[in-house]
């Protein structure tokens, strides 16, 4: 069909970062070969330092790799202008932060509606939705609070709120249940799933297992590169046989895959 | 970038509002420099308000003759002076009869203003002025007597006619026709006591109400025999014939000046730009203040600018991850120097209205002038100073590399 040409939404060369220099030289991403289709709901895990913020953050294109390529939609990321890499954050890319990142001067609501701004909506349409998703995290009473009047996990859903709002097609999030209790992690993961369903292509940084099971795929990283990914494994069986059923890969047949994933249940401890 | 531009007033206003000590003292360098800019102007403009009327009212046939070169009143401002105080005029009696004698001039009448202590049974106060002149200042200046008759060499050299509240201060009445009083020591006898004018400000720079004038000779007299030409009064015989009645002054005047332009002839707007030395001194003093308040006050809005541009790092990063681009940011900045120069601004535009009429009702008789362009100007200063000012920090702002700002701790 014609989808079969468009290329994927991120695809990774070779990826490095490295950090400091001299003796202090230090790769938090060394050789990162990753494809990523429009659609999927990728988990990445793995032990801390590993670099995935690194690597979350460059797909973000907040941050540059010192070496490899890194292709958005096609498109050789070095060659896009500062302007556009700003509208492609602003229209394509919601951001959820590990460290929250709101804005303390700024209360829940403003703070929420802010992408919206950079988009060019009207202030009064930027509180109404900013309202509405709001509502959806069950923060609708919290909206002029100011971000230090709010607990750790409120800060993590009005992050989340304000990751969402402006509609993203990539959802970049790095442990966005880290601080939730688990029926709260499961709300946001409902959320996310839910925009998964709807075509989103959605990146997750977890330390919980458990939350795999709403990935379509896992990846595990170590020291900078890819451990394992059940992409690959499921590949085999059936390498064409996905495609042709749509863009969206519905998740049920994936499922049984996450079994590679729930193998590792050693960081299981690790769960508060 | 409409919506934007509403986002980031809103900003600026919060965060202005959020260290309202800062903003305030920050405020303060360019509320001087607008306050002492909208002061002059208003009361400068005010002052030419003034004269220009009476010119106007006077038939608009008038010219002046004044001696030296008219330059730019600030650079001129020390020449004038000294000119004033202590040289003798570059104009002569015989300039005086020359220009009588050109074609289309009606009336010529020389002013001389004499120093001295003008005294009866009290002391007149200091700023009493002896004017030394001819009859045809009278018709010239619309001078109308409220009793009595105006100068006659004719009739007795020692005779003078006096303004009323001058009549009030030294005789403690405005019926003083017949008595005596002493100019520098010589006794004059009152002949005329002048209607009141109110013109305390005018173009011959005399404010008749509180003067004493006398024969042109009798002030040849008193000061050791020699004429001291402030300025020649012309009055042409028509509006028409003015123009060239001045061009005939000016060639005139330089054949008997040997080709030396150390004269000016000045007609309509040119008279009624301000004389008085005074006036040169407070514009030059204010002049000087608003130019360094508002060079302090920019590089106060620039320092604080810097700061607040470190202090949001973090927030500038989030800004930039959330999809603001270079110029949102630089924007945002920009808007925040601009409201507090404007600001600034707006408080200095009022505080230097208070001033003006502060002292035009305490010092002076005049009202300072309103209207827009003193309102533009200031608003146009306080712009200026906040886009100049301004636009490095936005521009630090703007170029911080959004995954270095973020990182940052505050
Ligand atoms: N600005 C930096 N300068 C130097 N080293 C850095 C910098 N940022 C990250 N690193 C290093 O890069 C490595 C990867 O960091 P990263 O934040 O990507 O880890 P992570 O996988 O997200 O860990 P966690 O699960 O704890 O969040 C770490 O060893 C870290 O010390
Ligand atoms: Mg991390």
């Amino acid at each position: 069909m014609a989808q079969i040409p468009t290329p994927p939404v991120i695809e990774l060369k070779n990826l490095k970062k490295r950090f400091g220099i001299g003796d202090a030289e230090h790769f938090a991403l060394d050789g990162m070969d990753l494809t990523i289709q429009k659609g999927e709901f990728i988990a990445i895990m793995g032990p801390s330092g590993c670099g995935k913020t690194t690597l979350l953050n460059i797909l973000g294109l907040l941050d540059r790799s010192t070496d490899g390529e890194y292709f958005l939609d096609g498109q050789d990321v070095s060659t896009i202008g500062q302007r556009r890499q700003a509208q492609i954050r602003s229209r394509q890319i919601g951001f959820i932060f590990q460290s929250f990142n709101l804005i303390s001067r700024l209360n829940v609501i403003e703070n929420v509606a802010l992408p919206l701004a950079y988009k060019g909506v009207t202030r009064l349409k930027r509180l109404r939705l900013a309202s509405d998703i709001l509502a959806n995290f069950h923060l609708n009473e919290r909206e002029y609070y100011m971000p230090y009047q709010l607990s750790g996990g409120q800060m993590q859903r009005v992050a989340i709120a304000r990751a969402l709002v402006n509609e993203p097609s990539i959802i970049l999030a790095d442990e966005p249940t880290g601080n939730l209790d688990s029926r709260s992690s499961h709300i946001i993961m409902e959320e996310l799933s839910d925009l998964h369903k709807r075509g989103n292509t959605i990146i997750m940084v977890t330390h919980n297992p458990r939350l795999t099971t709403y990935a379509s795929r896992v990846i595990t990283m170590i020291d900078g590169h890819i451990d394992t990914d059940t992409f690959e494994v499921f590949q085999l069986p059936d390498p064409l046989a996905k495609r042709p059923l749509g863009v969206i890969p519905e998740p049920s047949p994936k499922k049984p895959r996450r079994k590679k994933a729930a193998t590792s249940t050693t960081p299981k401890r690790k769960q508060k | 970038m409409r919506f934007l531009l509403v986002n980031h007033i809103q900003n600026a206003h919060q965060s202005l509002r959020a260290s309202r000590m800062r903003s305030f003292l920050t405020m303060i360098g360019v509320t001087i420099g607008v306050a002492s800019i909208t002061a002059i102007l208003a009361l400068s403009g005010g002052a030419s308000k003034v004269v220009s009327d009476q010119v106007d009212t006077l038939g608009g046939n008038i010219a002046v003759v004044r001696p030296g070169k008219t330059t730019d009143p600030l650079s001129g401002l020390a020449q004038v002076q000294a000119e004033r105080s202590f040289s003798t005029s570059t104009l002569t009696e015989y300039d005086l009869t020359t220009v009588a004698a050109i074609p289309h001039i009606q009336a010529v009448a020389p002013v001389m203003i004499l120093s001295g202590v003008i005294k009866a049974s009290s002391v007149a106060p200091n700023d009493s002025a002896i004017v030394a002149s001819t009859p045809e200042l009278a018709t010239i200046s619309h001078l109308e007597t409220s009793s009595g008759q105006f100068l006659d060499p004719s009739v007795k050299q020692n005779t003078t006619v006096i303004g009323v509240q001058l009549s009030i201060n030294v005789f403690g009445t405005e019926q003083s026709i017949g008595k005596t009083l002493t100019i520098r020591g010589q006794s004059f006898t009152v002949i005329g006591v002048l209607k009141r004018l109110n013109q305390p400000i005018n173009y011959n720079g005399v404010d008749f109400d509180n003067a004493a004038i006398i024969n042109f000779a009798s002030g040849k007299q008193l000061n050791q025999g020699v004429s001291q030409l402030q300025q020649i009064d012309v009055q042409a015989d028509s509006v028409a014939h003015l123009n060239q009645a001045i061009i005939d002054v000016n060639k005139s005047l330089i054949v008997n000046h040997q080709g030396e332009t150390d004269f000016s002839v000045l007609s309509g707007v040119q008279i009624s730009q301000p004389t008085s030395q005074l006036f040169y001194a407070i514009a030059g003093v204010s002049g000087a203040v608003a130019a360094i308040s508002l060079l302090v006050g920019g590089i106060g809005i620039m320092n604080i600018m810097l700061v607040t541009v470190a202090e949001r790092t973090r927030e500038i990063g989030i800004r930039k991850a959330l999809g603001a681009s270079n110029r949102d940011i630089a924007w945002q900045f920009l808007i925040e120097s601009l409201a507090i120069s404007i600001s600034g601004g707006l408080v200095g535009y009022i505080l230097g209205y208070v001033v003006a009429f502060g002292i035009t009702t305490s010092f002076l008789t005049f009202d300072p002038l309103l209207n827009w362009q003193i309102a533009v100007t200031a608003l146009s200063v306080s712009v200026v100073i906040g886009v100049i000012f301004g636009l490095y920090p936005a521009f630090r702002a703007a170029h911080k590399d959004p995954m270095d700002s973020l990182r940052q701790y505050n």
